[in-house]
């Protein structure tokens, strides 16, 4: 249960599901069966999204019309997972999805601070960071690249059942220009929808198991009511630098996954 | 932790859209709603000296298992009021797309409901 505050803190802080840590983590620290173990990660996501996004939401940090439109993409490119698992074989998946993750963080290490916001008339949104101690408003750019991107992620992560924050977040920010508070609270919102539908799966084949499954949800629950606040007020340089850091870990944990498959 | 950040200036309050207070009024309801029955189920299982359940109860038993105070009936209803509330959230930002006649993101979010729920239904198969 203290793992899953800690899972809550840093995935609600950073817009990421953390399913790639858990399911290591509860298969092999605490011994659940692996369809379990993903189980369980996907009702932390969950219980991190609800949770974070009562406080995102009220600061108008959450761009819900940008969330919905790239929800479209993830979840057809989620449901189409299957067809790319026939013709590509899950281990050079992995290792392709690390190396995207290095790249990523090696780009977002290379712009150093966050993108300056830009008004371009697109899905446009304001919120006051009180670590600039101003409001932020900003547009959106490149959407169609950024949906079609998304479809792409949403294949990957349905493929390999991880990854959807860790991607989401990037391309809001890097492609998109959406400042990175925004694009953490936004990813937020996206991972559980996303999460409720495999949920949902998960449950109706008996795969939900309360022994860790409750424990777990109400251990998030109470870590992501901080995990967002530090979000607020943490400023977007230092947000980026531990994002770079988990992005990282994330990839070297998948190298791992794919090495012991 | 707290004694460092509360030097910054406080909060400025965010005004809310329609959708906004939606969405967090739901998501709130959802997270009471489940921790209050996860919590019953524990209670419950305290009460009678039982370890926590290993598996769920299918949907179409909770009813009895919640009549009969059996604690894995409340620790499944939890999880499904917290996996449901994303679905409800989503529905009901949906509706406040349709009174606010934003035609386009009616369409986006009847998009994400659905294939949400296409989903579901392949995933049963």
């Amino acid at each position: 249960m203290a793992v899953a505050v800690v899972a809550g803190v840093f995935g609600s802080m950073l817009g990421v599901g953390g399913g790639i840590v858990m399911v290591p983590m509860l298969s092999l620290a605490f011994g659940a069966p692996i369809k379990v173990a993903i189980a369980t990660s996907i009702v932390c996501v969950i219980a991190t999204s609800s949770m974070a996004q009562t406080t995102f939401v009220s600061r108008g940090m959450t761009n819900i019309r940008l969330g919905m439109l790239l929800e479209v993409a993830t979840c057809v490119g989620a449901v189409a997972g299957g067809v790319t698992a026939v013709l590509i074989d899950g281990r050079v998946l992995q290792f392709c999805f690390a190396a995207v993750l290095v790249y990523v963080a090696w780009q977002m290490n290379r712009r150093g601070g966050d993108v300056a916001p830009v008004r371009t008339g697109a899905l446009e949104a304001c919120y006051y960071d009180p670590a600039v101690g101003h409001d932020v408003e900003y547009g959106v750019r490149r959407t169609r690249l950024g949906f079609v991107l998304s479809l792409g992620a949403g294949n990957v992560s349905g493929l390999l059942g991880v990854g959807g924050g860790a991607f989401k977040v990037p391309i809001m920010n890097l492609l998109m220009g959406v400042p990175f508070k925004a694009a953490i609270a936004t990813s937020n919102l996206m991972i559980g929808i996303t999460a409720a539908t495999g949920a949902t799966i998960f449950y109706g084949r008996g795969y939900m198991d309360p022994h860790y499954a409750v424990p777990a949800a109400l251990g998030i629950l109470a870590g992501a009511r901080l995990g967002p606040r530090l979000a607020v007020r943490l400023s977007a340089r230092v947000l980026g630098i531990i994002f770079q850091v988990v992005l990282l870990v994330f990839a070297v944990l998948m190298v791992v996954t794919g090495l012991g498959q | 932790m707290n004694a460092g950040l509360e030097q910054r200036p406080p909060a400025r309050t965010h005004v809310m859209d329609p959708i906004e207070r939606t969405v967090r009024w739901i998501l709130l309801c959802g997270i009471a709603v489940s921790v209050a029955l996860m919590a019953a189920g524990l209670v419950l299982g305290v009460a009678r000296g039982a370890a926590l359940p290993r598996g769920v109860v299918p949907l179409a038993e909770i009813p009895r298992g919640l009549a009969a105070l059996r604690p894995a009936a409340y620790l499944s209803l939890g999880l499904i009021v917290l996996i449901g509330t994303p679905f409800v959230r989503v529905a009901g930002s949906l509706v406040v797309f349709v009174r606010a006649r934003d035609r386009r993101y009616v369409l986006v979010t009847a998009s994400v409901l659905l294939v949400m729920c296409v989903s579901v239904l392949l995933g049963r198969a």
